[in-house]
């Protein structure tokens, strides 16, 4: 009885075993399976990215893809994981933030063999085939662009007594204020005090130097310097406090991405600064109507003008990738045509796709500030953030540290710029 | 006594050149025992091989990142650096807050777990309706994730749409709503409370077990003395499961240390690093991807835990002896 059962067993595991290694064994009729893997997942996106894929594949018959889709928090982590083990990814999303440690480690294939005579090229955008190609390599090709907009309470900013929307960053300080009522849970401004805090303080500081500011590196001056040791960027600093004290949420030291979109959609506060995804999420909002909100351009400084960030990603091959050229079809599929147009605005995203911001989409509603931005290059300037770097993570995390030491009174704002500016001016003397 | 001394056990043994006793026996003996060593051995070897692939040796190739620089960002260079990883943490002047924040974090949260889980294991050992109904639920906290834990009471105690201020106020304990993840010292009493609740239950299930091995002739016993409710508390109950008790605040203080879950949904270390224990620390700078700091760190967190354990265990041991 026992050696019947232990046979039983042993054949019951070779079985297994078998039709386990059937599962990875690779096919031997010339059929490709792409290992594909994304990082800012969301489940709507992810839907939309198998639906592409089914189309790609319809168009490929001898090409499958496999979407790996990683929960957003671990994801670019989980791709750092792949890619160093070597195997087991042939496309993946590049962010701007990852291209730099990414292809430092050579674990990104420079593209550009591949995408030689791609007869989408042509139309890019100069910004996309910019991005593309810097540094002379293409580690990547972007879906689209992050661009920040002023989303904005139309009736809150009525009711106080104004007649649109603010312009500057201090116009921005007397509307939230006035608009600040704790004792009825209304708050002037969704302040970002949390996790990537830091962006939206280095957003006023370079609207304040924007006439002095290098557009390749939107840290630096045009002297050289970095922008946190202009005096102009003193006074940044003091109306983003004064932003944060008199009208902001006391408890959004805390605040990162999902309070400060809760904090608008639940109709809390007022102003809220941005990237163009969340109008699809303001959208679906339950307490506040389409008629009660919209965006506003990049608030200005004091010279009149606004830096526009340039944040993007898009998709990369691996370099140890068996399947390149099925790899940048896949991406060249991705980033053309009708999937492209799809993508962008399904995801709200500036698109990559010269002509596609003239589709109807993007000129009416909460998309008009970015047309107007766009309309508008001398006082939204683009300046491309060094967000490359292999140290911009340490950066990030130095920043926001710092930040919220400012916001809980442990350091001024005078030893936050000079802590800022000494870190960026070592590690550009260091490269 | 010819032939034979006796040990200090005082087991008969046998001199040196001295004929033996029983030579057959002896050497059947050792043939067995050989035998059933292999047997066992090989019993165990897949459990032997399963710890070492995927406990030991993650853990030596992990160590020995903590002497390399080893960045992700960058890893054209993974040079061995000595202690040099090591020197950064203990010249980062965030390394003492953040040790004294683990040590707090640890005896904040043990002390209230330990208290009202002994006092929910005594309540459920006693016999009433639906105990078992209030034994699951009480258990339920558990089943549960520590990061959704953080993430739900993220989100109560959020200053200005939070449940806990909302309730707050109707009792009418505060006037304004307190801005809780936003000041260290309230942002601190958030995560520990957040995770008394979920560690409460710990307590009360190992706790539980042990009461439910404690003979009921005893406290009849104790009853028949005249003896009250905290002397049989104090003098039967607590001694009984002492090793118990014991044993379960040092695994409790081990997994405690090492609980990054909560503070790390909760507040990500902050506001300004001021929520940091050791683990969610070693976290942050995992994500900035210098895997060579965190792992000295992760070292430094084991000495610790090791050197606890021992004075632990040895105060244990000579409390016990001196009672006995």
């Amino acid at each position: 009885m026992t050696k019947r059962k232990l046979l039983a067993g042993l054949g019951f595991g070779l079985v297994t075993a078998l039709a386990l290694s059937g599962c990875s064994a690779p096919a031997g009729d010339g059929q490709v399976t792409l290992q594909m893997v994304e990082s800012l997942t969301s489940p709507a996106r992810t839907e939309l990215l198998d639906k592409l894929i089914g189309e790609f594949e319809e168009q490929n018959p001898g090409i499958t893809v496999e979407l790996i889709s990683p929960p957003t928090d671990q994801a670019d982590q989980k791709i750092q994981q792949m890619l160093q083990s070597g195997s087991g990814v042939d496309v993946l999303e590049v962010r701007d933030l990852t291209v730099g440690p990414f292809s430092a480690n050579g674990w990104l294939s420079d593209m550009t063999t591949e995408f030689e005579g791609w007869d989408g090229w042509d139309s890019l955008t100069s910004n996309a085939q910019n991005v593309a190609t810097a540094g002379g390599k293409m580690y990547f090709v972007p879906y689209g662009f992050y661009g920040i907009s002023l989303f904005y309470r139309t009736d809150m900013v009525k009711d106080a007594g104004f007649d649109g929307a603010p312009l500057s960053w201090d116009d921005l300080v007397d509307q939230a204020t006035a608009i600040q009522d704790p004792a009825a849970n209304q708050y002037g401004y969704a302040f970002r005090g949390g996790k990537n805090g830091y962006t939206n303080a280095v957003l006023a500081i370079s609207a304040y130097v924007a006439g002095d500011i290098d557009v390749t590196n939107a840290y630096k001056l045009k002297n050289g310097d970095s922008i946190f040791s202009a005096p102009e960027a003193l006074e940044a600093m003091d109306t983003y406090l004064t932003l944060f004290k008199q009208a902001s949420p006391p408890s959004s030291v805390a605040w990162g991405y999902p309070e400060m979109v809760e904090g608008f959609t639940n109709g809390s506060t007022g102003f809220l600064l941005q990237d163009p995804e969340v109008i699809a999420a303001v959208n679906e909002s339950k307490a506040i109507t389409p008629e009660q909100w919209t965006t506003a351009p990049m608030l200005v400084g004091p010279g009149g003008k606004a830096i526009q960030p340039l944040a993007t990603a898009g998709w990369g091959t691996a370099e140890a990738s068996e399947h390149k050229a099925e790899a940048a079809k896949l991406i060249q599929f991705l980033n053309s045509g009708d999937a492209s147009i799809e993508f962008t605005q399904t995801n709200s995203l500036v698109p990559i796709l010269t002509g596609a911001a003239d589709d109807p989409f993007y000129k009416t509603g909460a998309w008009e500030s970015y047309l107007y931005m766009n309309e508008n290059p001398e006082v939204y300037i683009t300046a491309e953030q060094p967000r490359g770097v292999a140290w911009f993570t340490e950066w990030a995390d130095k920043a926001d540290s710092e930040l919220q030491q400012v916001l809980i009174g442990q350091m001024t704002n005078k030893e936050l710029l000079a802590s800022w500016d000494s870190y960026w001016t070592e590690k550009w003397a260091a490269e | 006594m010819s032939g034979q001394t006796t040990t200090a056990t005082g087991r008969p043994s046998t001199r040196a050149g001295a004929p033996s006793a029983a030579p057959h026996k002896s050497t059947r003996r050792r043939a067995f025992s050989t035998r059933r060593g292999l047997v066992i051995l090989a019993f165990m070897l897949p459990a032997i091989i399963f710890v070492a692939v995927f406990t030991y040796y993650p853990m030596l190739a992990g160590s020995q990142m903590a002497f390399r620089n080893w960045n992700l960002n960058n890893l054209s260079n993974t040079d061995w650096v000595g202690l040099g990883n090591f020197q950064k943490i203990f010249a980062d002047p965030n390394f003492y807050v953040i040790l004294g924040n683990s040590v707090l974090w640890v005896v904040a949260s043990i002390i209230p777990q330990f208290i009202i889980g002994f006092a929910l294991a005594l309540w459920l050992r006693r016999k009433f309706v639906f105990r078992g109904v209030y034994q699951a639920l009480i258990f339920f906290p558990w089943a549960i994730s520590g990061f959704l834990i953080g993430i739900l009471f993220r989100w109560m105690f959020n200053g200005e749409f939070g449940v806990i201020n909302d309730l707050l106020m109707k009792a009418g304990l505060i006037d304004t709503a307190i801005p809780w993840l936003a000041e260290p010292g309230t942002a601190m009493t958030a995560v520990i409370i957040a995770n008394t609740w979920y560690g409460v239950t710990f307590f009360a299930i190992m706790i539980l077990a042990a009461l439910q091995s404690v003979p009921d002739e005893v406290y009849e016993a104790a009853a028949l003395d005249g003896s009250g409710k905290v002397r049989t508390l104090f003098s039967i109950t607590i001694p009984y499961i002492s090793t118990t008790l014991a044993l379960t605040v040092l695994l409790r203080v081990i997994w405690i240390f090492n609980f990054p879950d909560i503070i790390w949904a909760m507040t990500g270390g902050g506001p300004a690093n001021q929520t940091h224990i050791i683990t969610t620390w070693m976290i942050s700078i995992t994500q900035r991807g210098d895997y060579g700091q965190a792992s000295a760190l992760g070292l430094i967190v084991m000495v610790i835990l090791l050197v606890f354990s021992a004075f632990y265990l040895m105060a244990i041991r000579e409390k016990k002896g001196a009672r006995s």
